[in-house]
């Protein structure tokens, strides 16, 4: 498979996880919105903007009057920023849009039913803007964003041929989402610290934010705990958007793009070595040390970071010198 | 309403398609041979569209248009601001030509394309129809498209053109070649894709015409470049070369690599070592035997040609000269559709094959020519006058649709350079009927067959039909506001 095609496909899912991840902090934080107090909400702002390692508009985040009014006009301007704003690369437009250039560089790769699903998506809110999502409270767009993604990932799945490009796309998504699921619980233990006395919603709100609410409370409690909330986004083996889960599918899609590439093996190990450390040293640490929690989610999110590195220098832009022929 | 068909001899209800479609007999109507009197093979066209409501015709036209949008058929106009993603409006009433045209039109483009590659390999080679005066020298020496730096490379079977796109008008008088397009032509994807939409908008009438099938396309391409390959290879590398997302044909680049199965590759995914071609991939670098470019000569390698391209490959050209891989077309094939070369494809076709040529020329007056350029100055205003290394419908006048003003400024262009113009008679293209807003209306057409050459010369029963959208204007190229439509072949 061309280098170039391989790299298309990966970042195409990279930004279209990052777009879903987007749409549905904001959706989560929109429920907040219809009952929770002012003060409660700054907070949830806060998680959700320290979360994606940006400062809202005018750099700075705190309400201090306790009414409606002024509530929505807040929530009106941090949702133009996260959706459309043109200045900030992450926007679930501009990462539709990415997503969607990098589409056209790989079109003849990709079946035209993953095209035409990714092409409207862009179409469809290519000249949007606030305030024609917000009569609905703005609600609908990041639901309907969200469910043309998952679509999108749904026609990829049932019409791709398993090979590479497939395991390119998986990498991308897998990557993307253990980065933005390491950040959002380091926001989280930053905004809302295990050793205050917590706020149930504020617990349960992030287990919803990673689809795992219903699954958490079948397998572990009804009792949204700190420290066993975190434990389970981490390390759970079976929940979708939990970080070994994602290293799991990560190494597996290494193991297959690295048959014919030994340069590859890097990045494998590093992989590899991540998920061990989840299985054999997460387990034994002190769940009300948050400081140390803190300082594994930074390493795993390094490591990610630099899982990245290796699959650009071993795919995409490798030295000839040192290539197989 | 009769319930009964419709004849051409009674009068046509009001809201019909075709109510206020006037037959213009100046100008060859591909549909009708006299007023409301369709030909023989249009008559069952012509009975199901003046049968349709006009609102159905219209839910067709729109229909196919977000087709077109949401598979992102798009192409971009240069020198555009906004405009880089446009789709070539489709128009959805197909024009049909018969059997016994379309294999005149065949035979007249093998015999072109024969001749034409007999050409390229002389005067790329030995020179005789040059010393034997039948083309001037300083011509074709003096053309900026003439590649020296092809002289004495070896072309798998001679083959210089592999593919082209040939533009034939038709008047009163019969099928002309407008232009050859011998480079990188382009428009198959639209021929394709315009029948993808009219298949499924007017299915039943298609079956009912047994219209011929292009679908094959792709596979007569990739095999036509199989057979181009260096060496007798069972399974040949190829690959297609494209500029890249911003070329105005990314979107034909890509459904061209899709439909051959073969990757499709911009120049940083290649590069040349020890003479070979290779391509990166992900587990390792993988030989290239043949590459479809769709990169013009000048950009195809900064080492030969124009050093500050970005879209080539630094000593591509060094290994097409050893011979390890194949370039279609092959570079320098611009010189043969020159307009001033063009001028003398009739001396050509004589020349090389010892025939008359089937399919005739425009005629053409040379500025280099001290009776041409005054022929062209004295007339500009009946005259079409084109520059020689031009296409695509760029910086040409048409006489008889500009004003003095533009005359005059053009014509001191010619005087600074005039063997950088010619000049032709403004044709009388034919037309066909368009959908307009006020029901059918005739627009003037061409039609873009695209002819392979391999081991042997391949042509799939079809063509781009360009349509010129404006009422009156001759101007059919899409960069200049052209749209397309389906050409149906019928079987014999």
């Amino acid at each position: 498979m061309l280098s170039r095609n391989a790299q298309g496909l990966y970042w195409i899912s990279r930004y279209l996880e990052r777009a879903g991840h987007g749409c549905r902090l904001v959706q989560i934080q929109y429920r907040a919105l219809q009952d929770r107090t002012v003060q409660e909400l700054d907070r949830t702002w806060l998680r959700l903007y320290r979360s994606l390692g940006r400062e809202p508009l005018g750099g700075r985040l705190g309400s201090n009057r306790d009414d409606d009014d002024f509530l929505f006009a807040d929530a009106y301007t941090l949702t133009d920023d996260l959706a459309f704003e043109p200045n900030n690369a992450d926007s679930i437009r501009n990462c539709i849009a990415a997503a969607r250039e990098n589409a056209r560089q790989v079109r003849n790769v990709i079946g035209n039913e993953m095209w035409t699903s990714l092409n409207l998506l862009y179409l469809g809110m290519r000249d949007l803007a606030v305030q024609d999502i917000w009569a609905d409270r703005a609600g609908g767009f990041f639901v309907n964003t969200q469910d043309s993604i998952r679509g999108f990932f749904g026609i990829a799945d049932n019409s791709m041929y398993r090979d590479n490009g497939w395991h390119f796309l998986q990498l991308g998504r897998f990557v993307e989402r253990a980065q933005h699921m390491t950040a959002l619980l380091d926001a989280q233990l930053e905004v809302f610290p295990t050793d205050r006395r917590h706020v149930e919603r504020d617990w349960r709100s992030l287990l919803q934010i990673a689809f795992a609410r219903v699954a958490y409370s079948r397998m572990k409690s009804l009792d949204f705990q700190p420290g066993a909330v975190i434990d389970f986004l981490v390390s759970d083996r079976l929940l979708s958007h939990s970080i070994r889960y994602s290293l799991e599918h990560i190494s597996g899609s290494l193991d297959v793009v690295s048959e014919r590439r030994p340069l590859a093996v890097g990045a494998r190990r590093r992989a590899g070595r991540v998920a061990a450390s989840l299985d054999y040293d997460w387990p034994n640490r002190d769940p009300g040390d948050d400081a140390a929690t803190r300082a594994t989610l930074g390493s795993i999110r390094d490591a990610c970071r630099r899982l990245n590195e290796d699959i650009e220098a071993s795919y995409f832009n490798y030295d000839i010198e040192d290539t197989p022929r | 309403m009769p319930d009964s068909p419709q004849t051409g001899d009674e009068p046509l209800p009001e809201q019909s398609l075709f109510a206020d479609y006037r037959y213009d007999p100046r100008f060859y109507d591909e549909m009708f041979e006299a007023q409301a009197a369709p030909r023989e093979h249009c008559r069952d066209l012509w009975n199901v569209l003046d049968g349709m409501a006009p609102e159905e015709i219209a839910a067709m036209q729109e229909r196919a248009e977000r087709s077109f949008l949401q598979e992102g058929i798009t192409f971009a106009v240069y020198g555009e601001e906004g405009a880089q993603e446009r789709i070539i409006p489709i128009d959805v009433l197909p024009r049909i030509v018969d059997a016994a045209t379309w294999d005149f039109i065949e035979r007249g483009l093998r015999q072109r394309i024969r001749a034409l590659n007999l050409f390229l390999a002389d005067i790329y080679g030995r020179g005789r129809i040059l010393s034997d005066g039948v083309i001037p020298v300083d011509m074709i020496l003096g053309c900026p498209q003439y590649r020296i730096e092809m002289r004495g490379v070896s072309v798998p079977r001679g083959i210089y053109v592999a593919l082209c796109g040939t533009d034939l008008v038709r008047t009163n008088d019969g099928f002309m070649v407008l232009e050859d397009n011998l480079r990188v032509p382009s428009g198959v994807s639209y021929m394709l894709a315009n029948r993808g939409a009219m298949r499924a908008a007017l299915n039943k009438l298609f079956r009912q015409y047994r219209v011929r099938a292009i679908e094959h396309y792709g596979n007569l391409l990739r095999q036509t470049l199989s057979e181009l390959a260096p060496r007798a290879i069972a399974d040949p590398c190829i690959v297609l070369l494209t500029p890249g997302v911003h070329n105005s044909a990314y979107y034909e680049h890509m459904f061209l690599a899709r439909e051959m199965g073969v990757e499709l590759v911009q120049g940083r995914d290649l590069l040349v070592h020890d003479g070979f071609v290779y391509m990166r991939t992900i587990s390792g670098l993988r030989k290239v035997d043949v590459i479809y470019r769709r990169v013009d000569d000048d950009f195809l390698d900064p080492l030969a040609f124009r050093p500050d391209s970005q879209l080539g490959v630094p000593g591509l050209f060094y290994a097409y000269r050893l011979g390890n891989v194949v370039i279609a077309n092959a570079p320098g094939t611009g010189v043969a559709d020159d307009k001033s070369v063009y001028a003398f494809v009739p001396d050509i076709i004589r020349y090389y094959l010892s025939e008359e040529p089937l399919l005739a020329n425009v005629d053409t007056h040379l500025c280099r020519n001290p009776d041409g350029l005054e022929y062209t100055l004295d007339n500009l205003e009946n005259l079409v006058v084109k520059m020689v290394g031009e296409s695509g419908g760029y910086g040409m006048l048409v006489g008889p649709a500009s004003t003095p003003a533009q005359r005059d400024a053009y014509a001191k262009e010619i005087l600074k350079d005039p063997a950088n113009f010619i000049s032709q008679p403004v044709l009388d293209l034919s037309c066909a009927p368009c959908l307009t807003e006020k029901g059918a209306s005739p627009r003037h057409v061409d039609l873009r067959p695209f002819v392979l050459t391999g081991r042997e010369t391949r042509l799939v029963p079809g063509a781009f039909c360009r349509v010129a959208l404006v009422e009156g204007s001759l101007v059919v190229n899409s960069s200049q506001g052209g749209g397309g439509k389906d050409l149906w072949v019928l079987p014999e």
